[in-house]
């Protein structure tokens, strides 16, 4: 190669450091998706699923337990050492709140496997379609399944999404951010085309979740251009010096620069108005991958946007501030006002999912160390709670296809009290009713913005607790659907889970009390943890 | 403290199972729980007089300052015995209300009991956030009480009204507690102690701690939600109107009233809605028949009564507000327990239909006559005695015009002698309703009650009494908590007797007025039926109820419709108002020169016109077309702009892309099918014009932020002493940033792979079919031919002209690919544009030839020649490592080849050779997948056609 380079980037080609130790979760999940494909490859076929599903959960496992040394290595890592400025280039940020995000997205992936993996007993069809490139109702079709074909394949795609999930909160850098955004987006374009029911429905969701992330991910790729140039740099370090010190001139690319960034990561949590995907795509999608998306996604992409906010682009606060707090105040308002009208669960659970994102960008912007403790303490919260809800979405069934329609569960409570009881309970977290997790979290993160946020906090909050009420109102109803009304006379039935599910959904369950009835311990953790390196 | 709220728990919890094995005896046990609370309360009186509060300190979430602490105040221990006392009579009183065999009676017993413990704990702590908690959860308890008869639909919408209303409130409160919390402290007695400075923070905070308690207290707007309730079972009604749920309301005003009775919109919120509510209930409560519903209506009206004092901060204020409360929850829980003896015992409770229930259940009517002869505020009853206090407060702040200037008191005084007066009036309806005998109406059929049905009515009413006889005797316990409001003289003792007083005579004019009002009911229905409903809460909640259920239903069908473009769009309008606006206001541009020679205007219209023109037309092809040409213009540009090698490449990727269309268009129909002047798309073209501009500016703003020197200025030195090329272009590809063309290429190959195998699944084109072996039979091929391929084609299909071009061409074309490939590192050229012209002679053949001849041309798979080109370009990136170079360096060997003469080798040519590969390998790929594979699914359709044919 030459000497021509950028005049800050070493000469002669010298290998990174690399603390193995700090990135071992990593390094795992990603060994372990690798694995998979070779499985899915080699592994005949009747033994591929059992042999899928143990090596994610194990990996996953061991890269929750890695978390515990790496917490030990917390730095920089893995970048390229520049001798005169002494900083870190395209490295990784090992710190409280990546491997706080790692945690979560790990634990909240275990469950998601599961869930993914239940073949009720292996009597019944798995969530996922025998054959997915072939044409839904095709030759092609109808031959895979009659010859019983699995897509075991979901296991590694989930843990190469995982694997892209725990580098984007990670990573330090514009680019490096970018290609955590695609490694996790990518297979879940995939998964979420895969359902075994309503194909077709399956397979639009799958194309628009594709084609409307692909422009966002353009456009953010748009915005590193842009903030490469204000910056001369995509380092997160340099960004924010450079803002500090940077002439006002050139204020014209920080600011287009900062807002198509941010396109692309709200985009990735469902914030309004980059929203348009979510019910569409969680309706789509199989229900069990819904759970997990909407879980993890959401914890990484908060992560991301926690990094930006707070390490890159905090110098330049006041220039964006503003839209963001427009984009919370909507993305409030249309997740809890729509989710009054809907009618199918899967669509009614998406629009919340979008009202919880504005409850947590509400803690996002309240600029202070506790508000990053509360964020990550919410992504917690909601991710367990959702995950669960999802599974159990996944059993009320009709005729063996999932009963989403509201009114379908009708008089649920009365004929399965322990399924629709852990459901309703899950909805009153969902409202944030006292003694849940849901009411610790929002109580967190509006705290956090009275206080620090100044009267744009306060505002948000009460516009937040306002759309709360809403909400109360939408998931009453349907607390009141399965227990107070009577069942259709071609009523739905509940089946049985395997024990993976039912452990999903205990699990799930009980994290929402836990953390309700004793949040402090992760409190506790989140506020350790929510010191970001530079 | 906490060990109580642990017992309820606990009984909570064994509730559902006691209730399985003792069916409703399970009642009397449950009532254990708050009896021994009571107990312990009890117990602990003399210290609460003294001053000597107990408390206790249970860390819970330190971090956010929700700490289970408890202290027994005043206020808290009055309602603590209220809570528990009428609580456990109204547990034992369930034991007969209900029936032996009720299925639900698991749930009930858990959930009374848990809701017990919530609204002890409510009153117990001293922490603002652990306040909320049990605040929500009495909501979300009562709520399970409400609906406890989920059959009637009536019963689900009280509920869920009541739900929505006060956790509304609750939620609105929750927010005031942040912010004092945040910016003081959590701790009530804290708070109290040393309340914050009134500014902008602390007055909102306050107002909504109000609507919170406001909303739970059910008064005017919220006032609806009460009487809604009254679907719940009677004890629940009870309990919920006497002691619990609608005192937290009262138990927070009266909290806050002797720190923040000051405040800005303190009085307006508790003495002004307050009195109103005193009125509107009383007013309504004339009106009913039902008497539950007509006590339900009583008891709004009592709560603002309540209210009003309590809010007034004064010491007599407080004084007789504790005392209204006591004696309310006495009288109104006696009240609706003999309501439900006389429900279960004659099976009505309309009191047109009622008569002569009184003199038949002599153990009913006699407590709840007490009961109500307090709530009318006659002497010598409890109710009396706390009126007159109320009163007595309320003349006060007429002859010192403190806290309430003077026009205002004197309406306040007018509205509680008039509230009273109504009060008298519904007091007589219920009494003359439920227990008279009406002449006209036959005897209502009595069943006689069991005598443990009636005791814990019997006992509370025999209490109002009590409470009433020994009033001074009561006001040492209360004290207390009257003289810590800051306003006012220290009360006299509560007493039956003051002598001559202008309260007294008040209370006598109200009694009065209550009475001729009752007498002259007849007028008054009339009156108030023509009088149309001034404050209708009800109807003002369900309209916003609908109103939210509207919009979204509105908001949807517009915004998600499923609609991708709108999606999109969405996407694309924040695009346009966030980065474009900014770039528009913020950037500077550049000083602008808009053309070096005429020529690239020239271009630059032609592009612009053939812009347009694909929006007109209608047929694919031509789009296709137009759109090529704007591409053709850009290399163009090139030209003029004196970049020959960017100009060559640019063109050779217009040509393979206008064929990939073409190959790819067969298979659609020729026109578009969208309306050329439908509204949307005029919107669409809007926004589409919006973001290019966008975009364009966002350019145009960053070239015109340039402060550095542009790395390429060093280009053409470096270029040629370290890549030794003179074509800058291609030594940047092969050279300066060789690793990304590396990266590049790999992809490119994932790229191929993945089209080959995405467009066709099933059959990934790897099977050869050379056209030796497919020649169609009517062919002679015995005759010399242009091209193998052409003796498979159809006749029709067939063109001479272009078989003998093709075959003349192709070689040249080759030839020329080849070249390009080895002159390129110093003239126009490289790898690259080399691979693209060879794929383009490979696609003429097939264009010429069919499929067949393709096969002829290239006989070996794509991904062959892919895979090889990627070995060669990765081998050629590592070879330097073996002469002790580093990876991608580049040597240049000069030495003299006998036919040809001096050569100049640069190894980076190996690299490009790679690039060669790979790229024809790709084009092979493209031309096998979209002009092949599409063929064969063609003819396979034809095939399928002629065989159904051949059927029919």
């Amino acid at each position: 190669m030459t000497a021509v380079a950028p005049l800050a980037l070493p000469a002669a080609f010298q290998p990174s450091n690399v603390d193995y130790l700090a990135i071992l979760p990593l390094l795992i999940v990603f060994g372990a998706a690798l694995v998979g494909v070779l499985v899915e490859a080699f592994a005949p076929r009747e033994r591929r699923h059992v042999i899928q599903v143990g090596l994610a959960v194990v990996g996953l496992l061991g890269a929750a337990v890695a978390i515990i040394p790496a917490a030990g290595h917390q730095g920089v890592t893995m970048g390229l050492a520049d001798g005169s400025t002494n900083r870190q280039m395209f490295a990784l940020a090992v710190d409280g709140p990546a491997l706080f995000m790692q945690g979560t997205i790990v634990l909240m992936g275990v469950l998601g496997i599961l869930t993914m993996a239940e073949r009720f007993g292996g009597t019944g069809p798995d969530a996922f379609t025998p054959s997915g490139a072939s044409t839904p109702g095709s030759a092609n079709e109808t031959a895979a399944a009659r010859a019983g074909a699995l897509t075991s394949e979901v296991f590694p795609l989930t843990m190469f999404a995982i694997f892209g999930m725990m580098l984007f909160p990670t990573t330090n850098d514009l680019i490096g951010m970018f290609v955590a955004l695609e490694v996790l987006s990518l297979p879940l374009y995939i998964l979420s085309g895969l359902a075994r029911r309503r194909r077709l429905l399956s397979q639009e969701a799958s194309l628009k979740y594709f084609l409307l992330g692909a422009f966002s991910s353009a456009f953010f790729l748009f915005g590193t251009a842009l903030l490469y140039g204000y910056a001369g740099s995509v380092y997160f370090g340099d960004l924010s010096r450079a803002i500090a010190s940077g002439p006002l001139a050139m204020n014209g690319l920080l600011l287009p620069g900062a807002f198509l960034v941010f396109v692309g990561l709200l985009f990735k949590v469902g914030a309004v108005p980059f929203h348009a995907w979510t019910p569409d795509v969680y309706q789509g999608a199989p229900t069990p991958v819904t759970g997990f998306m909407a879980a993890c996604t959401k914890a990484a992409a908060f992560g991301a946007i926690l990094r930006l906010a707070y390490v890159g682009l905090d110098t330049g606060r006041w220039e964006w501030t503003n839209a963001l707090v427009l984009v919370a105040l909507l993305t409030m308002v249309v997740g809890a006002v729509l989710s009054v009208t809907q009618t199918d669960m899967k669509r009614l659970l998406a629009y919340s999912s979008i009202a919880h994102a504005g409850f947590i960008l509400v803690g996002v912007l309240a600029f202070d160390r506790k508000a990053i403790g509360a964020v990550l303490f919410y992504l917690v919260a909601y991710g367990f709670a959702t995950i669960a809800a999802f599974a159990i979405v996944s059993l009320v069934r009709q005729n063996g296809a999932e009963a989403t329609h509201l009114s379908q569960w009708a008089g649920l409570g009365k004929r399965y009290p322990v399924v629709a009881g852990a459901f309703a309970f899950l909805m009153l977290a969902f409202a944030g009713i006292p003694l849940t997790s849901g009411f610790v979290s929002k109580f967190a993160v509006f705290s956090a913005a009275v206080g620090t946020g100044g009267a744009t906090g306060t505002v948000l909050a009460v516009v937040g607790v306002v759309c709360s009420a809403i909400t109360v109102f939408v998931y009453a109803r349907v607390i009141v659907l399965m227990f107070f009304s009577d069942a259709p006379d071609d009523a739905v039935e509940v089946v049985t889970p395997s024990v993976s599910t039912t452990f999903s959904i205990a699990i799930g369950t009980l994290v929402t009390l836990a953390l309700g009835v004793l949040p402090s311990a992760l409190l506790d953790l989140a506020d350790r943890a929510s010191q970001f390196v530079r | 403290m906490a060990q109580l709220l642990l017992l309820h728990l606990l009984a909570a919890v064994v509730a559902p199972w006691l209730a399985k094995v003792l069916r409703r005896k399970a009642f009397p046990v449950l009532a254990v729980a708050p009896a021994v609370s009571f107990g312990w309360l009890v117990s602990v009186s003399s210290d609460v007089r003294a001053g000597n509060l107990p408390t206790q300190r249970i860390s819970w979430v330190p971090g956010l300052g929700i700490d289970l602490d408890f202290r027994l105040t005043t206020l808290s221990w009055v309602l603590a015995l209220l809570v528990t006392g009428v609580g456990a009579l109204v547990l034992l009183y369930c034991t007969w209300y209900f029936a032996e065999r009720d299925p639900t009676l698991w749930r009930f017993t858990s959930v009374f009991t848990a809701f017990a413990g919530a609204m002890l704990g409510l009153v117990l702590t001293d922490n603002l956030l652990v306040l909320y908690v049990f605040w929500e959860l009495t909501t979300v308890f009562s709520y399970l009480l409400i609906g406890h008869n989920p059959a009637s639909s009536t019963n689900r919408r009280a509920a869920m009204q009541a739900l929505i209303v006060t956790t509304f409130g609750g939620l609105a409160m929750l927010i005031g507690i942040i912010a004092v919390g945040v910016h003081h402290t959590y701790s009530i007695s804290e708070l109290l102690a040393d309340p914050p400075p009134l500014d902008a923070v602390t007055v909102t905070a306050l107002v909504l701690l109000l609507v919170g308690a406001l909303s739970k207290s059910a008064l005017v707007p919220f006032h609806f939600w009460l009487p809604g309730a009254m679907a719940a079972p009677t004890p629940v009604s009870a309990y919920l109107h006497a002691a619990a749920m609608v005192k937290a309301g009262i138990y927070l005003v009266a909290l806050l009233a002797p720190a923040f009775a000051g405040a800005p919109a303190w009085h307006a919120l508790t003495v002004g809605l307050g009195l109103l509510t005193m009125l509107v209930g009383g007013w309504r409560a004339l009106r009913q028949h039902d008497i539950k519903l007509l006590l339900a209506y009583g008891t709004v009206s009592q709560l603002g009564f309540i209210v009003a004092i309590a809010g007034l901060g004064t010491k007599t204020s407080a004084l007789s507000a504790l005392a209204l409360v006591i004696a309310h929850g006495l009288f109104k829980s006696t009240l609706f327990l003999t309501v439900g003896v006389v429900d279960k015992c004659t099976g009505t409770r309309d009191l047109r239909e009622l008569s002569g229930v009184g003199r038949r259940l002599l153990p009913v009517s006699v407590p709840a006559t007490l009961a109500a002869l307090s709530m009318a505020g006659i002497i010598p009853l409890a109710g009396f005695v706390s009126k007159e206090s109320a009163l007595e407060a309320l003349w006060q702040d007429v002859q010192t015009s403190t806290p309430l200037p003077g026009p205002w008191s004197w309406l306040a005084v007018t509205g509680v002698v008039a509230g009273s007066a109504l009060t008298v009036a519904y007091t007589a309806r219920f009494l003359w309703g439920a227990f008279a005998t009406k002449p006209g109406v036959d005897p209502t059929p009595v069943k006689a009650a069991h005598p443990g049905f009636v005791l814990s009515p019997l006992l509370l009413g025999v209490g109002c009494l009590l409470l009433g006889l020994l009033s001074p005797l009561e006001s040492p316990w209360l004290m207390p908590y009257a003289v810590s409001s800051p306003l006012g003289d220290t009360p006299p003792s509560l007493a039956l007797w003051h002598g001559l007083t202008v309260p007294l005579g008040l209370s006598l004019v109200s009694v009065a007025v209550g009475l001729l009002l009752f007498v002259r009911r007849d007028v008054v229905g009339r009156a108030q039926a023509r009088v149309p409903a001034l404050v209708d809460g009800e109807r003002g909640f369900s309209r916003t109820m609908r109103w939210v259920d509207r919009g979204a239903v509105e908001t949807t069908a517009v915004t998600q419709r499923g609609s991708l473009p709108i999606y999109l769009a969405a996407i694309l309008i924040v695009f346009v108002a966030l980065p474009g606006a900014a770039a528009l206001t913020r950037g500077t541009l550049p000083s602008i020169r808009l053309w070096d020679n005429v020529g690239q205007a020239v271009v630059g219209v032609f592009m612009v016109a053939a812009a347009v023109l694909v929006l007109v037309t209608r047929r694919r092809l031509t789009a296709v077309m137009l759109v090529g040409a704007t591409g053709y213009g850009v290399s163009l540009l090139f030209v003029l702009h004196g970049a020959p090698d960017l100009a060559i490449t640019q063109m050779l990727v217009e040509t393979v892309s206008l064929v990939v269309f073409v190959l790819a268009l067969r298979r659609l129909p020729t026109k578009f099918t969208r309306h050329p002047h439908s509204p949307s798309r005029t919107w669409r073209i809007a926004l589409g014009v919006a973001v290019g501009a966008s975009v364009g500016l966002i350019a145009l703003v960053a070239s015109g932020g340039r402060t550095a020197d542009p790395v390429s200025a060093e280009f053409p030195t470096e270029a040629y002493a370290f890549g030794h090329g003179k074509n800058i272009v291609n030594v940047t590809l092969v050279d300066i940033r060789a690793w990304d063309t590396l990266g590049e290429v790999s992809v490119l190959v994932a790229a191929a792979t993945g089209i080959a195998s995405l467009i066709f699944v099933r059959t990934r084109n790897t099977r050869l079919s050379r056209a030796t072996a497919k020649a169609l039979p009517s062919s002679n091929p015995a005759r010399g031919t242009w091209l193998h391929g052409g003796r498979t084609m159809r006749k029709e299909k067939r063109s001479v002209i272009f078989e003998v071009v093709t075959r003349l061409v192709f070689h040249v074309m080759l030839a020329a690919s080849l070249f390009l490939l080895f002159a390129g590192h110093n003239q126009p050229g490289g790898g690259f544009a080399g691979g693209l012209v060879a794929g383009l002679a490979l696609v003429v053949r097939y264009l010429a030839g069919g499929r067949y001849e393709l096969d002829e041309a290239a006989p070996f798979d794509a991904g062959l020649l892919v895979g090889l080109g990627l070995l060669v370009a990765v081998g050629s990136a590592l070879a330097p490592l073996a002469f002790g170079g580093t990876i991608l360096e580049t040597t240049a060997v000069d030495f003299t080849l006998p036919p040809c003469g001096e050569v100049h080798l640069v190894t980076s040519l190996f690299f490009d050779i790679g690039v060669y590969l790979i790229v024809v390998g790709m084009m092979l790929d493209i031309v096998r997948s979209l002009g092949t594979g599409i063929d064969r699914q063609i003819a396979d359709e034809e095939s399928e056609q002629e065989r159904e044919v051949a059927r029919t």
